[in-house]
């Protein structure tokens, strides 16, 4: 008889069921078909009576899963997956909230242990199992510290105990918060077990796909495998936009520093850099307020990026932006240094808690006043400037060709900063946040932009560095951008 | 298929206003170009017997014509810097827009020219100093040449830019605007929620009652009004009212049916052409409210004004008389008889002083006519409106 092979497509895994060994094995799998097919049900409750000999057998011929408790086990609050063997072991894994029990194969291997084994990580094109499944457990090892893994365990055992009070429910608003954060942090989580559990499956199957000589089953594991491995790079990506609000799209501010026209002029630049890099990534860039320089650049701007992980990417370039150049403004052709600072605002989606304005805090004002006004003037100038009077907070928009429009722009502006001032204040009990144009020092510098007397541009956080600054200027970020989050995540991983 | 819909909308209007006033001819209007209009007099409007057609805004216009990259930066280079020559003279000539307008102005001219969805990419072509894709072809809204031509008498005969584009975008809407109609402002935009919140929240019965936006223009009150009252009936699960629009203009009467017929809102509003409540005799002491952004200007401002109102719009929505109250007196008065006890007004003034003027005539001159009279402010903190409601019978 043929492999039997059942493919739960939702979790990408692939389980093999070889069930023509003996009569016995047969009627077990025969019953536990229908538990696998149907992956939406939470709750499996199993023949006692067969669970009990699953159990021992577990137990008998798989050490480490020695610590999992029958109750545990059997507890309906918990997802289990059981499968089969063609040895006759039986595997239990737990995708509880207490997700702390590590996955391996059937002689105990896992993660982990593959990465500490060393097997030799050679090119993509050539066969070698071992090869594929050691980068991909590297990949998983990357994956769980760019997500924090550790933090993330705390803090679900931490969401779990809360839901598990008994008056959760009296504060309708919190239990929506915490339930939201448990479902995604809970998500989270599976994905990665899933992809690690689908590692360790594919790892058994194809060492008993060689015991048998089977090199049908060998070679369809091994494109499994190498599948993986390729998707395993996107993974480690994808883990570095894991923060809560990296999926929003945000808000860029830029600042000129002191320093006249030339620092104008350059957070003009540092502006259309942005620009460029947003459209480059197809994300689109609206231009919300802009107060332009007397002679040129910028005082001070925001655009709007729309798109999905704006915030996500954005957020690495917050900070103090150096510029040393021969300034085009100074006639004596000297040397200059000029700063513009950045600032990157998450738009929260609807989940998310916004801070409740209170229509008679707000102050709204022509932005341009003056003048009759009325019949009088012809002006497609309608911006206004909503003052939040409580925080001083204020938002403009000039984007917008109505004045309604442009009320309603700028308020979105006032939510999004007035959320941020909360998350800012929240920082220390939970998520991370970016700070405020008002917040960043100008003593914080990220990044140096040096065109004269040699060229090049240096991230003073990760020291990376490239010599041809034009391409930067002209959008080409995204080396600064992944390798600040890399190493701002393993470094936070490493302080835990 | 947008052709189509617009040679529909046109034969609608034509059917339209030729019910509803009796023949006058636009002499600006000419047949072939009229984004682009030879001549320069805006109001000018005599008595012959061709109807006025309004004027397709430039952004509903089928993209039939086309220019290559290289060409049309070349425009926009050169209309950038036509903006950038005007620096702040006109701003110190006569409080006119200066040079970071006019580039914003401009960009808003290049949305409206694009197609919608092509607008971002070109537009980040054009600002792009490298010479990649120069060849390739640009699908527009109008032809090159009439740009150069549009954007010239934007800068130099300072037309204003929403008859350029031929549109104002006012609160939620984009209306068509032409030559004879003036160009609702954002202040008026203030009018409707006041409506909103002084009226229909107060009194929730005048939501299915009857308005009138008296010297209605571009139809901006009544059509914002008209959607108010749909909204509001909707949250109170009753009925909706209607509005009426007048308007000497023909022009105004013509473009103010267009308007309204683009907003699908012909059952909800009717435009009927004369001075002031005399085309609404059939209803008179019915009216659940009556608005209004009359003439107010002073006679002898109206010389001073800005270059874009003084010279291009139409005298008739400008000029309030000596004072500048003589229509907003009449609106009193009429408001008097026309509405019903506990029927809502709200007028836009020129402000202050007028405001106060017109306060205290409600007061001493009609004295129990009304109630709940007060001012409200606009964002400049100009007391702009005056509203109030008429007494009910005792």
């Amino acid at each position: 008889m043929p492999p039997f092979i059942l493919k739960r497509s939702n979790k990408g895994s692939l389980l093999i069921f070889q069930y023509h060994r003996t009569k016995t094995r047969n009627l077990c799998s025969s019953q536990l078909v229908p538990n696998f097919l149907d992956s939406n049900q939470n709750h499996k409750v199993l023949d006692s009576g067969l669970s009990s000999i699953l159990l021992k057998s577990t137990k008998n011929r798989s050490g480490s899963f020695c610590t999992l408790a029958n109750s545990s086990l059997l507890s309906s609050q918990n997802l289990h997956f059981l499968y089969l063997n063609p040895k006759g072991w039986i595997f239990a894994r737990e995708f509880g909230t207490q997700a702390a029990v590590e996955l391996c194969t059937s002689d105990g291997l896992t993660v982990d242990g593959i990465v500490g084994s060393k097997w030799m990580i050679v090119e993509e094109s050539e066969s070698d199992w071992k090869s594929h499944a050691a980068a991909i457990a590297q990949s998983i090892q990357v994956i769980k510290k760019r997500l924090q893994w550790k933090k993330l365990m705390v803090r679900l055992d931490l969401l779990s105990a809360e839901l598990n009070k008994p008056d959760l429910w009296n504060d309708p608003v919190h239990a929506g918060k915490i339930s939201r954060e448990h479902g995604s942090l809970m998500g989270k989580m599976k994905v990665v077990k899933a992809f690690e559990q689908e590692l360790l499956e594919h790892i058994d199957m194809i060492k008993l796909a060689r015991e048998e000589n089977d090199a049908e089953l060998e070679s369809e594991l091994m494109k499994a495998l190498l599948r993986m491995r390729r998707d395993s790079k996107d993974k480690e990506l994808e883990a570095l936009l894991a923060g809560e609000h990296d999926s929003c799209s945000c808000y860029i501010e830029v600042q000129a520093g002191a320093g006249g026209t030339e620092s104008m002029d350059w957070a003009a630049m540092v502006m259309q850099m942005y620009k460029t890099w947003a459209q480059r990534r197809g994300y689109g860039v609206t231009v919300m307020d802009e107060m332009p320089g007397e002679i040129a650049g910028i005082k001070r701007a925001t655009i709007k990026v729309d798109g999905e992980y704006a915030f996500g990417y954005a957020k690495a370039e917050v900070g103090v932006h150096r510029l040393v150049r021969i300034s085009p403004f100074d006639s004596g052709k000297r040397r200059h240094t000029s700063f513009a600072a950045v600032a990157v605002i998450p738009i929260l989606g609807d989940g998310s808690t916004h801070v409740q304005i209170n229509e008679s805090d707000l102050r709204i004002e022509r932005f341009r006043a003056g003048g009759a006004g009325g019949q009088h003037v012809n002006t497609t100038e309608s911006a206004v400037r909503i003052v939040h009077i409580p925080t001083g907070v204020t938002a403009t928009c000039q984007n917008e060709r109505s004045q309604h429009q442009n009320k309603a722009s700028a308020m979105a502006v006032l939510q999004s900063r007035l959320d941020q001032l909360e998350m800012a204040r929240q920082a220390q009990m939970n998520a991370q946040h970016t700070q405020s144009l008002t917040e960043i020092s100008w003593g914080n510098q990220i990044r140096t932009y040096v065109l004269h007397p040699y060229r090049m541009v240096k991230d003073l956080r990760t020291n990376y560095e490239v010599s041809d600054p034009d391409s930067v200027l002209e959008g080409d970020l995204d080396g600064f951008i992944l390798s600040y989050l890399s190493s701002s995540l393993d470094k936070d991983e490493g302080e835990q | 298929m947008i052709a189509l819909n617009q040679l529909r909308h046109e034969r609608l209007m034509e059917l339209r206003v030729s019910g509803l006033c009796c023949g006058v001819y636009a002499k600006f209007m000419r047949p072939g170009s009229h984004f682009c209009p030879n001549s320069k007099s805006g109001s000018s409007i005599s008595s012959s017997s061709v109807e006025v057609k309004p004027k397709i805004p430039l952004y509903l216009r089928p993209p039939s014509f086309s220019a290559s990259l290289s060409e049309l930066k070349k425009w926009h280079r050169w209309a950038k810097n036509l903006a950038s020559s005007v620096g702040s003279s006109f701003v110190r000539l006569d409080n006119g827009p200066d040079s970071t307008l006019l580039r914003r102005e401009l960009n808003w001219l290049l949305q409206d020219l694009l197609e919608l969805q092509h607008h971002p990419v070109i537009l980040s072509l054009l600002e792009s100093d490298s010479n990649e894709n120069v060849d390739t072809s640009v699908a527009l809204k109008a032809p090159l040449e009439e740009l150069y031509c549009a954007w010239r008498q934007r800068i130099e005969e300072r037309r204003p830019f929403q008859y350029v584009v031929g549109c104002q975008h006012w609160r939620d809407l984009v209306l068509s605007v032409q030559e004879g109609v003036l160009i609702p402002r954002p202040e008026t935009e203030m009018i409707i929620d006041i409506v909103e919140r002084v009226a229909l929240k107060t009194t929730p019965k005048l939501v299915h009652g009857l308005w009138a936006d008296l010297g209605t223009g571009s139809g901006a009150i009544a059509i914002a009004t008209a959607r108010a009252l749909a909204t509001h009936a909707h949250a109170h699960a009753h009925a909706h009212g209607r509005v009426i629009a007048t308007d000497l203009s023909p022009v105004a009467v013509a473009v103010a049916a267009f308007n309204v017929q683009r907003y699908g809102l012909q059952d909800m509003v009717e435009v009927r052409k004369g001075s002031w409540f005399e085309p609404l005799k059939d209803i008179q002491g019915k009216l659940a409210g009556v608005v209004s952004n009359p003439p107010y200007i002073a006679s002898g401002d109206i010389p001073g004004l800005q270059a874009e109102v003084g010279q291009h719009e139409p005298k008739l929505a400008l000029d309030g008389g000596i004072t500048g109250t003589n229509d907003l007196l009449h609106l009193i008065d009429g408001a008097a008889s026309m509405l019903k006890p506990g029927g809502f007004f709200a007028f836009e003034t020129n402000g202050d002083k007028q405001c106060e003027f017109l306060l205290n005539y409600i007061e001493n001159d009609k004295s129990g006519s009304f109630c709940n009279v007060h001012p409200v402010s606009d964002f400049d903190g100009i007391q702009r409106f005056v509203l109030g409601f008429r007494q009910r019978m005792v």
